[in-house]
């Protein structure tokens, strides 16, 4: 077999009782700490299993005593008592779950749910960085592969160079993080960034492993992944690319702003201001991030009817409620409307970013959406209108067979201007050969995977409004067909509309508020991992717990520092051939 | 049962039968306490001068204990019985300049030192009925004890008791045991108490000797205790009309104490329960004289010493056990007092000083410090911690036991024998 025991870590205890949830283990008083995570060599009818344990509660046990008290008693009592050579009998009494167990088979690992029971008194190993980590990679190779990296195995206060990755496959199956603040949400999101772009870069120099380009449309509420929150952001990524490189994996510009003045000279360079044009927007964009009465969603949808895309305009340069409509509807919609009337970023006439989003969206590149200087409305609303528009092409061109019947699909679904700006370029992304309308479509799952985050997710993807028109309840519903994900970041869970939450398939689980949300992340979890509670309450910032439903174990993860992986990664953004040469083994 | 033990009768015939050991016994007893308490205050009783917890000692030693555990029925096939004998030898270093105090060896240097797994677990069989009990046995016994030689085992006894330097066998000719000395020539010769070989009467003697033997190892090993404690009484069964051990561990603790001078080692042997009438009215002396818990000591005289036995015992010709002298003692008041053996040639050449009371005392008192100081474990306080070790290492729990018997089964089972059941023959009726 291809397993050495040694390299396990350190051996720490035996098995003592349990079943195939549950364990005892009794082990060396050594310094163990609720979350870690043990593994139990077992070797049976020639099955070599290594199963794996995670510590919920810990009990101190001394051999040979059965009344702990009445010892401490004697202790306290006769001040000149001593305990012989207690060091040895200082045992611990370690309960815990039994997370599943990996196994070789047919020369391969594989990771099993728990349903099965180690030896009797099988020796129980703890892992220790720079000895195990090799060995717990192999075996937990299903459960932590993928070409997006997000932090490395965490067990217990140790961290193992073991990385926990996601599969890109999975992404359009949508992903949460979720943590109260300063648990590093947003350190996680530039991880993220800069794993997506190490994963495009990847796939930029080696065009023939077929590996996906990933896209996504990152909302930055604070305006800190270009800069950085502490020292080095995305842009120093950028900048230490060389020409080339930048070229195929950055492309003109990364980062989007309201005001492009505001932005620092180096940033500015890869900048682009913020418009959307009124008639890219459409009524449902608004349905998605407001309320709004059914007489207004009527008198809404007759305007669309009547004026097509210039509906806004429409609306906000009446005077008087139209015929049919009760009085004080006008008014009401136009009070709603006021945001985009007074936005810099909806524009009613001029040049719009949405085409050059959606191209961006289109060839796999990484956009940094800097909506600090926002109203959480507009924000809402460009988040809505950029996930939507890339979704309906997407859609048209899913229900088309050619580019001929996607042209007309696209006409259909999207506004008339902006379809006929984007039209040429959106057919040659989407055809599978050839121009011509006869051309067939491509699968979009052949396409980049399109990331959107939801920042402040609770404030649009609540019960309230997810039970009308929500954008994103259909794209929660159906983005793994388009290829489409949402990246839902949030401080709370359990004020999340439940059918987001049930279309999840990665939860990324930092530090937690309240017990409240501890109850609702566990819940939620797309793993079982009930029991630990107490975990999510001794957990630090940069510390999370990743479950997905494509995997049996939940991944305890140390989420490194940006500037960490950064500076360790910083030379491999110039493409010389000694980098070409050794790439393959570092992203 | 129960519905009988908490009846108004069962209480009735408790009070009868208490009355009566009352009426009986203490009657009698309380006279010859009386005559024995002023003695016992003002000769025998002595407080512990205990060492203070930090303290240092100018040279550290060892205390070695010994245990043994056992079953004299593993298995039972028809007439044959196998016995399971468990000892285990626990070796602490008071270690006190190292502020570790009584930190015990490590198992592999005591397997090293000794030669053998610890704890030891060791086999033998018995059969009771085809007439070879006795010879069955004393194979056992050779095999169980590491000294060999018969004439080296059966002399130290002779000598002790005789106060006699006896180079060989040859010499007891003309002395009072010249005539057995045709007896005293095997391992079987020297079971004389053949007739009651009884189950339990053999698994004791293989025990004991099993625990000398242990004790043995340690002696003639490179670890040079200080203090080498047993468990028990250092009492040795006598064959009445010949004045000799008439069981072979008789002689073997004879030829232990022997030993264990020639090594300078303080050999002793401590039980909890013990036999001394009066031990509760004696520890409540020492409470009124020395104060609540206080540490305390007192001899248990025997005829041969200055004053003579007392009262109290003189009926009891086992106290004090040939050729040793016992203690009482209590190192703590939530316990009773227990019991402490010395081999009486060491302690008449250590402790006793003839004509002097007082240098007696002061060896005495010493003797028990170092006792007291090794006895403060919080988990025995108050009991030697090396002796607790080792019964808490070689006791065979009923789980050890059922599962050395499934180990049995399979091996049976593994050799092609028949196959038999080695659960015990109560357990085929649920009982
Ligand atoms: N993985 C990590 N390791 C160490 N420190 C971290 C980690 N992640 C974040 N931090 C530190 O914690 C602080 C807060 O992190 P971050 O801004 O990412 O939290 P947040 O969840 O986004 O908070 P908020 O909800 O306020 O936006 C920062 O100072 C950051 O340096
Ligand atoms: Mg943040």
């Amino acid at each position: 077999m291809t397993l050495d025991i040694r390299n396990l870590g350190e051996l720490y205890g035996k098995v003592s009782v349990g079943d195939q949830t549950s364990l005892g283990i009794m082990g060396n008083n050594r310094d163990v700490s609720v979350g870690e995570i043990f593994m139990i060599y077992s070797h049976r009818d020639g099955h070599e299993r290594v199963f794996f344990f995670r510590v919920l509660a810990l009990q101190n046990y001394l051999r040979q005593v059965d009344d702990m008290a009445r010892v401490a008693g004697t202790l306290m009592v006769e001040g000149d008592a001593y305990l012989s050579g207690i060091q040895r009998n200082m045992l611990l009494q370690v309960g815990g779950k039994m997370l599943g167990y990996a196994e070789l088979e047919k020369g391969k690992w594989v990771f099993r749910s728990p349903r099965r029971l180690p030896d009797h008194l099988a020796d129980v190993y703890r892992p220790v960085p720079n000895v195990s980590d090799e060995a717990v990679r192999k075996m937990l190779a299903s459960q932590t592969d993928g070409e997006v990296f997000i932090g490395n195995l965490q067990v217990g206060e140790a961290t193992l160079d073991v990385p926990v990755k996601i599969p890109s496959k999975y992404l359009p199956m949508h992903m949460g993080i979720f943590g109260s603040t300063g648990s590093g949400k947003s350190n996680l999101m530039m991880v993220l960034i800069k794993s997506i772009l190490d994963s495009n870069l990847e796939a930029s120099r080696n065009p023939n492993e077929k590996r996906p380009r990933i896209s996504a449309f990152c909302i930055d509420p604070h305006d800190e992944f270009a800069k950085g929150v502490t020292a080095c952001g995305i842009q120093d990524i950028v900048e230490a690319m060389d020409q080339e490189t930048r070229a195929s994996v950055i492309g003109d510009f990364y980062y989007l702003t309201t005001h492009l003045k505001a932005t620092p000279r180096e940033i500015q360079r890869y900048g682009r201001e913020i418009r959307i044009l009124w008639e890219e927007i459409l009524p449902h964009d608004l349905y998605t991030i407001m309320d709004f009465t059914p007489q207004m969603v009527s008198f809404i949808d007759g305007q669309y009817a009547a004026n097509r895309e210039s509906w806004i305009s429409a609306i906000t340069d009446m005077k008087d409620d139209p015929e049919g409509t009760p009085k004080g509807t006008l008014n009401a919609v136009q009070r709603r409307l006021r945001f985009i009337e007074r936005s810099p970023i909806f524009i009613r006439s001029g040049s719009s970013i949405l085409s050059d989003v959606f191209v961006a969206m289109e060839t796999g590149r990484v956009l940094v959406v800097n909506t600090s200087l926002m109203s959480d409305t507009e924000q809402f609303l460009l988040t809505t209108v950029i996930a939507r528009t890339v979704s309906d092409l997407r859609r048209a061109a899913k229900s088309s067979g050619t580019l001929g019947d996607f042209e007309s699909q696209g006409a259909i679904r999207l506004p008339g201007p902006f379809f006929n700006r984007i039209k040429a370029r959106a057919k040659s992304f989407y055809s599978a050969g050839g121009q011509s309308d006869e051309s067939g479509v491509r699968d979009p799952r052949d396409m980049p995977v399109i990331l959107v985050t939801v920042e402040e997710a609770p404030s649009i993807l609540n019960p309230e409004l997810m039970r009308g028109q929500s954008v994103f309840k259909d794209l929660s519903r159906q983005g793994r067909k388009f290829n489409i994900g949402l990246i839902v970041v949030s401080q709370q869970v359990s004020v999340l509309d439940n059918v987001i939450l049930s279309q999840m398939n990665t939860e990324v689980n930092l530090r937690l508020g309240n017990e409240r949300e501890i109850q609702a992340c566990i819940e939620n979890a797309s793993v079982n991992i009930s029991g630990f509670e107490d975990e999510f309450r001794v957990m630090a910032r940069g510390e999370a717990i990743v479950t997905a439903s494509y995997r049996e174990l939940p991944l305890p993860v140390r989420i490194p520092l940006f500037d960490t992986l950064f500076e360790r990664d910083k030379s491999r953004y110039k493409a010389s051939k000694a980098t070409r040469a050794s790439e393959k083994h570092t992203f | 049962m129960l519905e009988r033990i908490l009846t108004d009768d069962f209480r009735g015939k408790l009070k009868l039968t208490f009355r009566d050991i009352e009426n009986q016994q203490d009657r009698s007893d309380e006279k010859e306490f009386a005559k024995d308490e002023v003695r016992i205050r003002e000769e025998l009783l002595d407080t512990v001068t205990p060492h203070a917890s930090d303290d240092t000692l100018d040279e550290d030693y060892l205390i070695a204990a010994v245990d043994g555990s056992g079953s004299g029925d593993l298995m039972t096939l028809d007439d044959v019985r196998v016995h399971l004998l468990s000892t285990s030898t626990v070796v602490l270093d008071t270690n006190t300049r190292a502020g570790d105090p009584f930190r015990p060896l490590d198992r592999a240097t005591l397997e090293n030192a000794f030669g053998r797994a610890q704890p030891f677990l060791d086999c033998h069989w018995h059969s009771g009925v085809r007439g070879d009990a006795r010879t069955k046995m004393a194979d056992s016994l050779a095999e169980i004890y590491p000294l060999k030689d018969s004439d080296a085992l059966v002399l130290p006894f002779f000598r002790d008791i005789m106060k006699r330097q006896l180079k060989s066998m040859s010499d007891l000719s003309g002395t009072n045991y010249g005539a057995y000395t045709s007896s005293l020539g095997t391992m079987e010769s020297l079971i004389t108490r053949e007739q009651m070989l009884t189950n339990p009467a053999v698994h004791d003697e293989l025990r004991t000797a099993s625990e000398y033997a242990a004790a043995r190892i340690v002696l003639t090993s490179s670890i040079q205790p200080k203090y080498l404690l047993l468990d028990g009484a250092m009492s040795i069964f006598m064959h009445q009309a010949r004045q000799y051990p008439s069981m072979p561990s008789g002689f073997m603790l004879r030829e232990l104490c022997s030993l264990a001078r020639e090594k300078h080692v303080v050999l002793c042997a401590v039980s909890k329960n013990h036999t001394i009438p009066f031990a509760h009215r004696i520890a409540r002396m020492a409470q009124e004289a020395f104060g609540e818990g206080s540490k305390w000591f007192c001899l248990l005289p025997g005829s041969e010493d200055p004053g003579g036995g007392l009262y109290i015992y003189q009926d009891r010709t086992y106290i004090p056990p040939r050729l040793a002298v016992p203690y009482l003692f209590s190192f703590s008041m939530d316990n009773r007092p227990s019991r402490i053996d010395f081999d009486r040639i060491w302690w008449l050449e250590n402790v006793f000083v003839q004509d002097d009371p007082s240098k007696t005392r002061e060896n005495e008192k010493a003797l028990f410090q170092e006792i007291e100081f090794m006895s403060r474990d919080a988990r025995w306080y108050g009991y030697p911690v090396a002796l607790a070790l080792a019964h808490e290492e070689c006791k065979l729990s009923y789980e050890d036991l059922r599962l050395a018997r499934e180990v049995a089964g399979d091996v049976r089972h593994e050799l092609g024998l028949d196959p038999r059941r080695t659960t015990p023959y109560r357990e085929d009726f649920n009982l």
